[in-house]
């Protein structure tokens, strides 16, 4: 089926636009002013340590046999240790890209779901309350700035009616325990991730809604929809049958094209929150100068938009049929 | 004939702008926005004043001699004071002065970048096509807040300007996109092929035919391009990666978090959130109400 | 008792200018397995009028007098609802494959069957499926494009198609606007054919509306010629095609090249139609029309009987 042979096609595109970003990282880690070895070399290591790790790395080489060493480095998952937690870096983006994963892929999909249906109603209520109220609500919710919406409902929902734990993801209580159940741990997480979901998911579902709400509009002018009002079909049915999947397409393609925008806000609500994710890692990681950790946060989001982008470029093509036959 | 074109479009111009001016005017939202627009404007005149009246108000060095840290409104600070007794009116007022200087800045570059790269691009077409876009592609991928993060790390604390900078030269691409495909439908018109003919230059056809087809849309990205750039910086600052010698909006924010006051001291959480939020709704609403001016389609109908 | 009897009907559209007076005073009739046909340019209200009968106008238009008797029944007087049951189960559409009229997202074989099921809801999709196999033999397309999507169809293919739905619940009358506008000479000669075979073989009723007076002659045994809004002449085939009496029929007939016959010069109509928003109060193709007097102004011209089945909207194209 084509559809393999476009996958197919969008996979090599990605894989070469993460090399071109993997090797303008490493250009830029290198030829920026300072010396690169202190940047890869903690320099509270013993220097026995150092000398054994610029070897690993490679960092005494010549620079294109350094960039063999990189790109070797990074398949094998050799990132070198930490400054900061002293660890290697792949340990702690291990258990910290699940729970960004969590958090990015509820809220889009969330906010998405949301924002097509709220826009498809809005556009069947043209110019009443219901579509006025939501319209505006969604041009309010999407020009907030995001991180103090964030304080915003941490203040409201968190410290005054303390519904919710003000940040964090889990509560140390339940997790050290031994004898909590499964469902406890997920149901905890759950509690903890209400705010931050709710903060992106407020954030993003109005631009999806706006732009399915004109999608509709537009769409109910096409003939298609004109042949299915003459074939009898009720109202209800052409809205959500006929028009619907026509029109929830373009909100696919902008789901894809700020997807590096949505991870924009997925790091800022993670430090809010201080939600252990990649997005809050490399925020700190930059403000401890711990150039490793900093480094392959930032390579290992950048592979999450790519893959983000490659599913919504799927999803895209599995709902246009022009795209696959 | 091609060298006549010029002239007519500038006149031409005029009647456009003015006839566009009168449809703005009846958009609700355009005119919300532009008031609200004006107002922040108005805010960022005002923001010389204060230290003029008295030094303690000024936002960055100005300490209230009695106050030593946040308390709430009152005659003498009409918002209240900071944790170190400064008054966060003035605060607020330098805000929008930085605010409108990196939107408007950050704005104009990326606008600039990404029309001349979509004009060039879709004019050019092959190689120089291709490797453009290619290169639109890599840079849209990225996300701006975490890439000044990083080059923040490498060298340094950012200046303002060098934020500035950064976030230009990372959101051309979404504008040269539309640029190019509208250079694209251009280039198939009769008059260019006329140009030709007559034996102007690439860069003459460009610059004079091209150009000023599309620069109607590149104003209308600029609209969208200023809340982006308004918001990677709050961001930035936000997070602690601003200019330290510069108050904005974001900055505030920073103190407010940082300092563990957001809880107690609302004057102080409030103001700057509002007013980043609403000056970002202001211009999303400019750029709506143009959308409408410059789309024929998207006007009401009867 | 005539299928179809429409009488005295009108019908406008507000706008933002005024209320535009698209279809004024239309009176006529099919009877059963008969074709008759609808000639006249862009605006003069061919459109309005397929719109009107099916009940489809948009929301900024109305009916504003007359009556459509379908079956005995008047469709005016008929709720929403009642209308939904009717379309295209008594009277359906063939709109132009040049329009987007097959949504694009679904297949094909599911858009046909899905009109079967909503006027036959004790059928089984795999019936309804069956069903849609057989208006494919009978359209003429290859079954083994069932379970295409319409952008893989050629122009003529669609357009098959969009006769296969039309037909799909038996109807009694079926509508056909520009059936055959932009597709290339062959194929549209090849649709026609098809339609008139069609039209015999299934012993259907069809209003056929076109720009285009070649067409219409060919395939129906009736035509009326609109002109800004009005019918201004009537009759047969034979009689409006050999005969015209109506000055604008005339000159339609002699704006067409012909391949047979003497060769003669073409003359295209000076001048535009009139504003409907505020019509003349005399005759409409007063403006356009060589054989004018001064009675064409004053007042609005009357029906003149050339034959029992022939009339024309002229006082003077007798003379």
């Amino acid at each position: 089926m084509d559809l393999w042979r476009y996958i197919g096609r969008r996979l090599a595109q990605i894989v070469i636009i993460f090399f071109v970003i993997l090797t303008v990282l490493f250009l830029v880690f290198r030829l920026a002013p300072g010396d690169p070895i202190t940047r890869m070399v903690d320099p509270d290591m013993t220097p026995e340590d150092a000398a054994l790790l610029i070897a690993q790395l490679g960092l005494d080489q010549p620079l294109h046999i350094q960039y063999i060493y990189y790109v070797k480095n990074f398949f094998a998952g050799q990132f070198g240790d930490s400054f900061h937690y002293g660890q290697p870096v792949l340990d702690i983006i291990k258990h910290r890209l699940p729970n960004t994963i969590l958090l990015f892929t509820t809220s889009i999909i969330l906010s998405a779901l949301v924002g097509v249906f709220l826009g498809k109603i809005a556009s069947w209520h043209k110019g009443k309350k219901t579509d006025t109220g939501m319209t505006i609500g969604a041009l309010v919710t999407h020009t907030l700035f995001l991180p103090w919406l964030a304080l915003l409902l941490i203040w409201i929902f968190a410290y005054k009616m303390g519904w919710f734990p003000i940040t964090g993801m889990v509560s140390e209580d339940i997790w050290l325990d031994p004898t909590s159940q499964f469902w406890q741990k997920a149901l905890d997480v759950g509690h903890h991730l209400v705010l931050p979901l709710g903060t992106l998911f407020l954030f993003h579902f109005g631009s999806y809604l706006l732009i399915m709400r004109s999608s509709m509009l537009e769409t109910l002018k096409e003939d298609y929809i004109l042949t299915a009002r003459a074939k009898g079909l009720t109202e209800k049915v052409i809205r959500n049958r006929h028009a619907a999947p026509n029109a929830a397409l373009p909100v696919v393609t902008t789901v894809g094209l700020s997807l590096a925008f949505s991870i924009n806000g997925g790091a800022l609500t993670e430090t809010v929150f201080t939600w252990p994710g990649i997005g809050r890692e490399l925020v700190f990681s930059v403000s401890q100068n711990d150039y490793p950790l900093a480094q392959a946060t930032f390579l290992l989001i950048t592979l999450v938009v790519l893959v983000s982008n490659l599913v919504v470029d799927v999803l895209y093509a599995y709902l246009d049929p022009r795209i696959r036959y | 004939m091609a060298e006549a074109k010029p002239q007519r479009i500038k006149i031409h111009w005029i009647a456009q702008f003015q006839e566009g001016w009168s449809i703005y005017k009846q958009n609700i939202l355009g005119k919300i926005g532009l008031t609200l627009l004006v107002i922040f404007a108005l805010m960022a005149l005002f923001s010389f004043l204060p230290p003029l009246i008295d030094p303690m108000y000024h936002p960055m060095t100005g300490v209230d001699p009695v106050i030593s840290s946040s308390t709430g409104p009152s005659l003498k600070h009409w918002l209240g004071t900071d944790f170190m007794g400064r008054d966060i009116l003035s605060q607020l007022l330098a805000g929008a002065r930085v605010a409108f200087m990196v939107g408007v800045s950050a704005a104009f570059m990326s606008i600039f970048l990404g029309t001349a790269i979509g004009m060039i691009s879709g004019y050019m077409g092959k190689f120089v096509d291709t490797f453009l876009m290619r290169l639109a592609e890599v840079i849209m991928v990225m996300p701006t807040l975490l890439v000044t993060l990083i080059l923040a790390a490498l060298f340094g604390q950012l200046s303002i300007w060098a934020i500035v900078l950064v976030i230009a030269l990372f959101r051309w691409p979404g504008v040269s996109r539309v640029i190019r495909a509208q250079t694209l439908s251009l280039k198939q018109r009769p008059f260019i092929e006329a140009a030709k003919v007559a034996g102007a230059s690439h860069v003459r056809i460009i610059f004079r035919h091209i150009m000023p087809n599309v620069l109607p849309l590149s104003f209308l990205y600029m609209t969208f391009r200023v809340t982006s750039a308004i918001t990677i910086e709050a961001a930035l600052a936000f997070l602690g990666f601003g200019d330290p010698s510069t108050v904005s909006w974001g900055m505030m924010l920073q103190w407010v978090w940082k300092t563990g006051h957001m809880f107690k001291a609302p004057y102080w959480l409030l103001p700057p959130g509002i007013c980043i939020s609403l000056i970002t709704l202001s211009f999303y609403m400019l750029g709506r109400a143009m959308d409408e001016v410059l789309d024929p389609r998207l006007r009401r109908e009867g | 008792m005539a299928l179809l009897e429409v009488e005295n009907l009108s019908i406008g559209y507000s706008t933002k200018k005024g209320f535009l007076k698209a279809v004024e005073g239309i009176s006529f009739s099919l009877d059963e397995g008969r074709s008759l046909g609808f000639v006249g340019e862009s605006g003069c209200g061919k459109t309005t009028l397929g719109m009107a009968l099916m009940g489809l106008l948009p929301p900024n238009g109305s009916v504003t007098g007359g009556k459509i008797i379908l079956e005995g029944e008047d469709l005016l007087e008929k709720s929403e609802d009642e209308m939904r049951k009717i379309r295209w189960k008594k009277i359906s559409m063939i709109f132009q494959a040049a329009m987007n009229a097959l949504n694009p997202v679904k297949r094909v074989h599911d858009q046909i069957a899905e009109a079967i099921l909503t006027h036959n809801p004790n059928l089984d999709k795999e019936q309804a499926l069956r069903r849609v196999a057989k208006l494919f033999q009978l359209v003429g397309l290859p079954e083994s494009r069932m379970r295409d999507y319409p952008h893989q169809y050629s122009g003529g293919m669609k357009q098959r198609a969009i006769i296969a739905m039309a037909l799909s619940c038996n109807p009694r009358l079926i509508i056909a606007d520009e059936p055959t506008t932009a597709l290339d000479v062959i194929v549209q000669h090849q649709i026609l054919e098809e339609t008139k075979n069609l039209q015999k073989e299934l012993e259907l009723s069809i209003i056929f509306i076109s720009h285009d007076i070649s067409i219409v002659a060919d395939v129906c045994d009736t035509i009326g010629i609109m002109y800004a809004g009005q019918l201004v002449e009537y009759g047969t085939r034979e009689e409006v095609f050999d005969t015209p009496m109506h000055y604008y029929t005339r000159a339609l007939i002699s704006s067409y090249p012909t391949l047979t016959g003497q060769r003669r010069e073409l003359l295209p109509i000076p001048g535009e139609s009139p504003n409907l928003i505020e019509p003349p109060l005399g005759c409409r193709f007063c403006d356009r029309c060589d054989g004018s007097g001064d009675s064409c102004k004053i007042g609005p011209p009357e029906w003149v009987d050339i034959t029992p089945t022939h009339r024309a909207l002229c006082g003077l194209c007798l003379k």
